[in-house]
Order: structure tokens, then C-alpha cells, then sequence
């Protein structure tokens, strides 16, 4: 069973179209990235699954029943823009009042837990105005994570935050893949830290689902090149695109996406040309330029 | 592993919201400022009003349409035109307190939706029955002990003037009456401006503004409702119109929290 179904989501506001048909599928137990530009349509899609928009058409189905039902719902914990916390209020008030809403048993010894995994337990008595943003965004997902959800949906958690705040959201949302085992949707525009953990993509563009992959098809898909270095690029570059029919120079790297190995490209320039290789790898597009190539029409 | 859902049933999730809304209520300053604002109001009204000369505590005689009675700062006696002349008995009364209601309920909702905490709320609650019902109460106590401020600072504020507290044209039992009427027909004006609120969400100036022009068309009919030589049938009268109002109004926010967006 998926943990959540969409097919032919439409949502206007007004004149405007934010989803145009949109069909989604994610399996229960993945780790959902969830790909698109600005306005492509992802925070609205993720709204519309916990029910704060209503949708212009299209259904909705999580674990096999309408998203309105209320015991399914009961299991969602969300992070959608900022999390929704009374800014007088301690950390540890917000969390309590948010356990007695979910009417959980042991509130207190199940806050300290998820205030634990997303390493705010010393911070517990800081009142949520005087919380950074990184702080407020694991206040938020710390939120999500109370009574054990099966599906968890965070809009953009790691955007706004420095390298530390990146850091430390990383390590929550490796641990929390771990310890909860639930079904976890994360949008995000940092494509390159969303590789690390998720475990399927979907890319949404103008309110439309364009690619829906696995890693592994992802992996799959991923060009390999050669990528090197030398001391007079423009002319090796010259020289390689003569032979190779796909090089590029890309971050002060010629890369050559033929199939082709590096020790063959190596040769080549030294023996053929007489040009010394200073530095050279076999590697794979990322995510990030995978997407950019998918944006682009390109083909991966 | 295929995740358990458990039923969640109406009263289960009433209970766990009345909880939170009760605990939102009495931990935030609102309430309290409230109060003490109602407490303060009856005994500025009445003290300045008696030391500026506003009526002559000996004769009891009226003086321009000034307080003469303790009794008339909760309301005035029903018959000919009383209750309905634009005097300032009959305008710095307890029914004062039923504008004061709007920005109470006004300001507790819209602080849900802007801070999020609807957000929240809404994600795992998706009938709103349980929410509107919790509001209502919880806002109903809340415009209750409001009332009940105003009434002591009544008696504080008579008594500091030197007011006479004798009672003319009704007796005790119709002043309890007067003040359980007032007190049920708090829970019409929740509804209502729970309603206006609910439509405006976060945006506080627009719940409070569509409360206070609903608020002043009603006002007048506070005192034919509440009046001093108030009886049994009045109470009834406003506790079936309380729980009229609270039910059919309560159904016309579960719907429109249901068909607009909350957010």
C-alpha cells in the first residue's frame, strides 16, 4: 500500500493555476525528496495533503483511505512554513499543549523524547520567541514527531539555516529515519543534502508531477564522465572535442561524458597531443545536476 | 510495517481540546486583562460619575441622566421607555461588556490562526466540530467571568460612591435572574463573533470590526432581553437563544472553516 496516492490534483487560486493534474505516489517507509522550482507547486500539494487548502479537483488517498479521514489524519505530523507555536510560550509549553491536542499518554516523557531527538532537550525552557530559526525549525519538526506519525511532510526545513543549522538538520533527519520508521515527504531546494537521505525524488513543475524515481533509478540514470584537469584547458578541451563528442567545461573541469575511460583520455593527451593531465576522476552527476539537466530538457 | 490507526472519537478529541483551550485561556494574559478591565470599568463609571455631582446620594434625585442607583450600572427596569433612552445608565452599563466580548473572542481566535497553531490543529483534526464546540465553551467562560467582574466592580464602585443600593420595582431573585440572563446571553454574542472571527482569521482588526457593527445593531436589544425585573422566562429565553445561536452558528463556522483555506 502507498502511503499516499494523488491523482489529478487541481488547485486554482482565482484565476491562477497552482496544480495542473497533479499525480503523486509515494510508497509507505520512503523517504519522499520532493523536487521544484519556486511556485512549481509543492507547498500547495503539501498543504492540500494535510488539509489546510481545498482542493479544486483531483483525489487524495493516504494509506489507502480519503485524506479527510480522521484517524489517518491523527497519525500526519507536519512542518509547513514556520511551526505553528505561541511565541510567548515556552519550547516545552508549546510541545505540551500541541501532545494534550494529540491527546497523547506519558505528554511529558514523549515530548522529552522527540525534544531529545532533534537535540532541543537543553532548550526546552527557552521561550519560542527567542529561538533561532534553526531551533525553531527542529521546534517544529520536534512538533511533527509527537504521537509517533506515519507519514511525516516537511516543507523546506533546511532552507534559511547556516552550515551548522544545515548540519545538525541533517543529522535529525537521518536520526529520525531511523528511530521512526515512517513515511517522510521533505521538500527542499538543497538538492545536494536531500541526496544523502532520501530514498525516492519527485519533480514538480508548473503544478505538474514531470519525474517520479527511486534512488536506485536515479543512480541509474546519473551520467558518468571523466573529469580532469590540465594546464592549458582551452586547448585541451580543443583537442578532446575532436575526438569526443560530448565535453564540456564545467567548474574549471573539462568534463568528457562520452563512454570512455579515464586512463584512455589520459593517454590520449600525453601521448597524442603531449599535454600532462594534472588531475583526473571518473565521477556522477549529483541530484542537483540532474535536476538542472531535467529543467533544462536535457538528457540525463 | 503497515502503521495502526487508531478511531478517534468525538468526545475523546473534545475533551483533549477543551483541555488545551482552557489551558491557552488561563495561561495568556488576555483573559486576565479582561477581567481587570471589566472589575475597573463599573467603578470608574460609578465613582466619577457620583463625586462629579451626577446625582444626590440623599434624595436619590436623577441628575442629568446620571447614575441614582447602583442597580442601574447592570441594568435598567423594563417598561414604558426604559432601558431604550440614549442615556448614560442606559450606555455604560453591563452591557458594555458584550463589546468587550467581541475583542476577547476576536483576539483568542485570530491568535490561532496567526501563530499557527491552526495549522497544527487542522493537519490532525480534520472535522472542526470538536474545535467550534471547544471555542465556544471555553469563550462562553471566559465572556462569563467578564460579567461576573463587572457585577463586582459594581458593588465596589456603588459602594465607594456612596450609591444607594435600594431596590426599586424588582426584588432580589429578579436580579438573579437579570444576571444569569446576561450571563446566557454572552453565548449568543460568542457565537456570533466567533462566526465573524472564524471568516476573518487572522486578520484581529476585521473580526473586531464586523463584531463591534453586529455588536451596536444588537445592543439595544440587550436590555428588552436582560432587564432588571428580569424571571424565569427571561433566563430561558436567553439560554435557549444561547444554545440556538451556538449550534447554528457553530455549524456555519465548522463549514466555512471547512470550504475556505486555513492558511
Amino acid at each position: 500500500m502507498n502511503a499516499i496516492e494523488i491523482r489529478n490534483l487541481t488547485k486554482n487560486f482565482g484565476q491562477k493555476q497552482a496544480l495542473a493534474g497533479l499525480n503523486m505516489t509515494v510508497p509507505q517507509g520512503a523517504i519522499y525528496g520532493f523536487i521544484g522550482e519556486n511556485g512549481s507547486g509543492k507547498s500547495t500539494t503539501e498543504k492540500l495533503i494535510c488539509g489546510l487548502l481545498v482542493p479544486s479537483g483531483g483525489s487524495i488517498k493516504l494509506f489507502g483511505r480519503d485524506y479527510k479521514d480522521p484517524d489517518v489524519r491523527a497519525k500526519i505530523g507536519v512542518l509547513i512554513e514556520q511551526p505553528g507555536c505561541f511565541p510567548n510560550y515556552s519550547v516545552w509549553n508549546n510541545m505540551m499543549l500541541q501532545a494534550a491536542n494529540l491527546d497523547i499518554p506519558n505528554a511529558a516523557e514523549e515530548v522529552r523524547k522527540v525534544l531529545r531527538v532533534v537535540h532541543m532537550d537543553g532548550s526546552a525552557s527557552n521561550k519560542y520567541k527567542n529561538c533561532s530559526l534553526g531551533m525553531k525549525q527542529r521546534i517544529g519538526i520536534a512538533m511533527a514527531l509527537l504521537g509517533k506519525p506515519a507519514l511525516l511532510i516537511l516543507d523546506e526545513p533546511i532552507n534559511g539555516l547556516d552550515a551548522d543549522g544545515m548540519r545538525i538538520m541533517r543529522d535529525v533527519l537521518v536520526d529520525i529515519t531511523k528511530e521512526y520508521r515512517c513515511t517522510v515527504v521533505i521538500s527542499s531546494h538543497i538538492l545536494g543534502e536531500l541526496e544523502k537521505i532520501a530514498t525516492h525524488y519527485g519533480i514538480v513543475r508548473g503544478g505538474k508531477m514531470i519525474k517520479e524515481m527511486t534512488a536506485e533509478e536515479l543512480e541509474a540514470d546519473c551520467r558518468t564522465f571523466v573529469a580532469l584537469q590540465t594546464k592549458d584547458m582551452e586547448m585541451a578541451r580543443a583537442l578532446l572535442e575532436r575526438k569526443y563528442s560530448r565535453v564540456t567545461l564545467e567548474n574549471e573541469y573539462i568534463r568528457i561524458y562520452d563512454d570512455v575511460k579515464a586512463e584512455e583520455v589520459v593517454a590520449y593527451l600525453y601521448h597524442e597531443l603531449g599535454i600532462a593531465v594534472t588531475e583526473v576522476r571518473t565521477d556522477k552527476i549529483g541530484l542537483e545536476e540532474y535536476y538542472i539537466d531535467l529543467m533544462n530538457k536535457g538528457v540525463c | 510495517m503497515q502503521p495502526t490507526f487508531e478511531k478517534q472519537s468525538f468526545w475523546k478529541k473534545l475533551k483533549s481540546m477543551l483541555k488545551v483551550d482552557f489551558k491557552r485561556m488561563f495561561t495568556m494574559p488576555l483573559v486576565y486583562i479582561m477581567a481587570g478591565v471589566s472589575l475597573a470599568l463599573p467603578i470608574l463609571i460609578l465613582v466619577m460619575t457620583s463625586t462629579m455631582g451626577g446625582a444626590d446620594t440623599n434624595t436619590g434625585a436623577d441628575a442629568a441622566g446620571m447614575f441614582t442607583n447602583v442597580w442601574q450600572a447592570i441594568s435598567s427596569v423594563s417598561g414604558g421607555n426604559a432601558g431604550m433612552a440614549m442615556d448614560l445608565t442606559t450606555m455604560c452599563n453591563m452591557n458594555l461588556m458584550y463589546f468587550m466580548l467581541a475583542v476577547l473572542v476576536c483576539v483568542f481566535t485570530a491568535d490561532d490562526f496567526r501563530s499557527g497553531y491552526a495549522k497544527n490543529l487542522f493537519t490532525v483534526r480534520p472535522k472542526k466540530i470538536d474545535y467550534v464546540c471547544s471555542k465556544t465553551v471555553v469563550l462562553f467562560a471566559g465572556g462569563a467571568i467578564m460579567m461576573i467582574a463587572f457585577f463586582i466592580g459594581a458593588m465596589l464602585g456603588g459602594a465607594i460612591g456612596g450609591l444607594p443600593f435600594t431596590m426599586e420595582g424588582f426584588h432580589a431573585g429578579n436580579l438573579v435572574a437579570c444576571l444569569f440572563a446576561k450571563i446566557f446571553l454572552v453565548a449568543v454574542f460568542v457565537a456570533i463573533f466567533f462566526t465573524f472571527s472564524v471568516v476573518a482569521k487572522q486578520r484581529t482588526w476585521l473580526s473586531i470590526l464586523l463584531s463591534c457593527g453586529v455588536g451596536a445593531f444588537l445592543f439595544m436589544m440587550i436590555p428588552m432581553m436582560t432587564p432588571l425585573n428580569a424571571n424565569f422566562i427571561h433566563v430561558i429565553m436567553t439560554l435557549a437563544g444561547g444554545g440556538l445561536f451556538a449550534a447554528g452558528l457553530g455549524a456555519v463556522s465548522c463549514v466555512i472553516l471547512n470550504k475556505t483555506s486555513l492558511v
